[in-house]
């Protein structure tokens, strides 16, 4: 018994101090952002390297998200008799919430654990503590614009989600099932709104986009100088962004959602 | 880790700090290179504190040091060319030109210059110690430390980094610190030499001096022999102790 509560203390100390130590290698990074907008260079590789690469799986994912999503949706709204509200009810979907969770998810996987993996290698092999040797500082060279390429990253990427999404909802809702494609606009359009389903789409992801970067500079920069630690960052990084994502997914829906 | 422990370093030389593996040679280096503030006692680097000091004093003290890693630690992204240009980018705006001559420079005078596009993967550990050698070098600083740096290597590759050292050291009139504990390399090379065990300078002087010590940790040291001060036998019970205790267990 006394083990079991034991090993509950040690475990909730070593949570407190992690989130502890989370918490103030946030706030070190404040001082530095508006710095690293002077080296714009820094921060345009990083986006090429975690949003532009991710590009391929993003809008993969988008599309067959939104060709299941069409698919699925048909066969309730027929029984309705509003096949017509497809258009819509697919883009709501997808621009509220699977856009900005999938995309979150997808970048967590594919950018934020090679993010991890990436700063705690070269923790490993020394380059962090080289780069301190020839005073330059590791968090504005190394840290920050991945930080901030990341973070820019993920709005942009869940809006290319949700528009491949769009287009698979199209493809499968008119070319597929026969819904008149004057209607599957024209819902859309009548029926999105730009700050309660856009607008709530983009907070959302610009959440997780600093969530899913800045949960892999921290443990990547953190991570144990082995390859057991190396490999445990990444693992961390894409487990704790996606739990987190879920999390803040549920509770900005919650704060957000129009009155009924 | 160490207690009472006093270096002096004089200007111009090669100085070798040896020891056992474990003995704090890294920490030594650490503690010189401001990475680590000692408890008690100070580091003076041509007569300034390096630490504790801030953090903008200790990065204006780095820029005069170099560090030549066991590793090399390149940055893997960056090519040969790259990572020597790296701090002259990072501390200087010289005009491009300027660094590109700068840069085949130091390659050159280390054989790489024809490596320049090479990546790090693509060195070997000895080339790659090269490149980080001339990356070190950019800036021209006062001192370079170097950590282990005939560890792994092969004869060749050792004779060129032993006659980089001592050929950088005279040409550039820099001085250079070789944290080792490769004896014979440490002969050729050092003009001066410190012994540390157990927290503590055990010896110090000319290579030739450390080998007529008779002390026994010096001679261990310098001879090889594996029983001495430094023990073979990790502490621990008795054996037979041991063996009843596990048995029990």
């Amino acid at each position: 018994m006394n083990q079991t509560i034991r090993a509950c203390w040690i475990s909730f100390s070593q949570f407190a101090s992690t989130f502890g130590g989370f918490q103030m290698f946030s706030f070190r990074l404040l001082p530095y952002l508006p710095k690293a907008l002077l080296r714009p260079g820094l921060i345009s590789e990083q986006i090429y390297s975690l949003g532009v690469l991710s590009l391929v799986l993003i809008m993969f994912g988008g599309l067959f998200v939104g060709l299941v999503l069409a698919l699925q949706s048909y066969s309730t709204l027929v029984e309705f008799g509003s096949t017509d509200s497809l258009g819509a009810f697919a883009t709501e979907a997808l621009v509220r919430e699977l856009g900005p969770v999938v995309a979150g998810l997808l970048f967590a996987g594919r950018a934020g654990s090679a993010v991890a993996a990436e700063v705690g290698l070269m923790r490993a092999t020394d380059q962090i503590a080289a780069l301190e040797l020839m005073a330059v500082d590791p968090i504005q060279r190394i840290v920050v614009p991945r930080f901030i390429g990341g973070a820019i990253s993920v709005p942009l990427l869940a809006a290319i989600f949700s528009a491949m999404g769009v287009l698979g909802a199209y493809l499968v809702g008119v070319h597929l099932l026969g819904v008149d494609a004057g209607a599957f606009w024209s819902q859309i359009q009548d029926r999105v709104d730009a700050y309660e389903d856009v607008g709530v789409g983009v907070l959302k992801s610009i959440v997780f986009g600093v969530s899913v970067s800045l949960m892999g500079v921290f443990e990547g920069f953190y991570a144990a100088p082995t390859a057991a630690g190396v490999s445990r960052a990444a693992t961390r990084t894409v487990v704790i962004t996606s739990v987190w994502i879920l999390l803040l997914d549920f509770v900005i829906t919650g704060l957000t959602l129009p009155e009924v | 880790m160490f207690d009472g422990l006093s270096l002096d370093i004089p200007r111009g030389t090669v100085t070798a700090v040896m020891g056992p593996s474990g003995t704090g040679k890294t920490t030594l280096l650490n503690l010189i290179t401001g990475q680590l503030n000692p408890q008690d006692g100070v580091v003076l680097f041509d007569g300034r504190v390096v630490c504790p000091c801030s953090r903008r004093r200790l990065y204006e003290v780095r820029r005069k040091m170099g560090v030549l890693f066991q590793s090399g630690a390149l940055l893997s992204n960056l090519s040969a060319f790259e990572n020597v240009a790296f701090p002259l980018r990072e501390h200087t705006h010289l005009p491009e030109e300027l660094i590109r001559q700068i840069v085949l420079m130091k390659l050159h005078s280390v054989g790489l210059r024809g490596a320049w596009r090479h990546m790090p993967s693509q060195l070997s550990g000895g080339m790659a110690r090269r490149v980080a050698l001339a990356r070190a070098l950019v800036m021209d600083p006062e001192l370079i430390i170097y950590d282990e740096p005939f560890v792994g290597l092969d004869p060749i590759s050792m004779g060129v980094i032993v006659r980089l050292i001592r050929q950088t050291n005279d040409a550039l009139g820099i001085t250079s610190i070789v944290v080792t504990h490769d004896v014979a390399e440490m002969e050729k090379l050092a003009d001066l030499s410190y012994l540390i065990s157990n927290g503590k300078v055990v010896a110090h002087g000319t290579p030739q001096e450390l080998q007529r010590d008779s002390s026994d940790a010096v001679r261990q040291f310098m001879q090889g022999l594996a029983d001495g001060p430094v023990p073979f036998h990790f502490p621990g019970p008795q054996y037979a102790e041991q063996l009843q205790e596990m048995a029990h267990a």
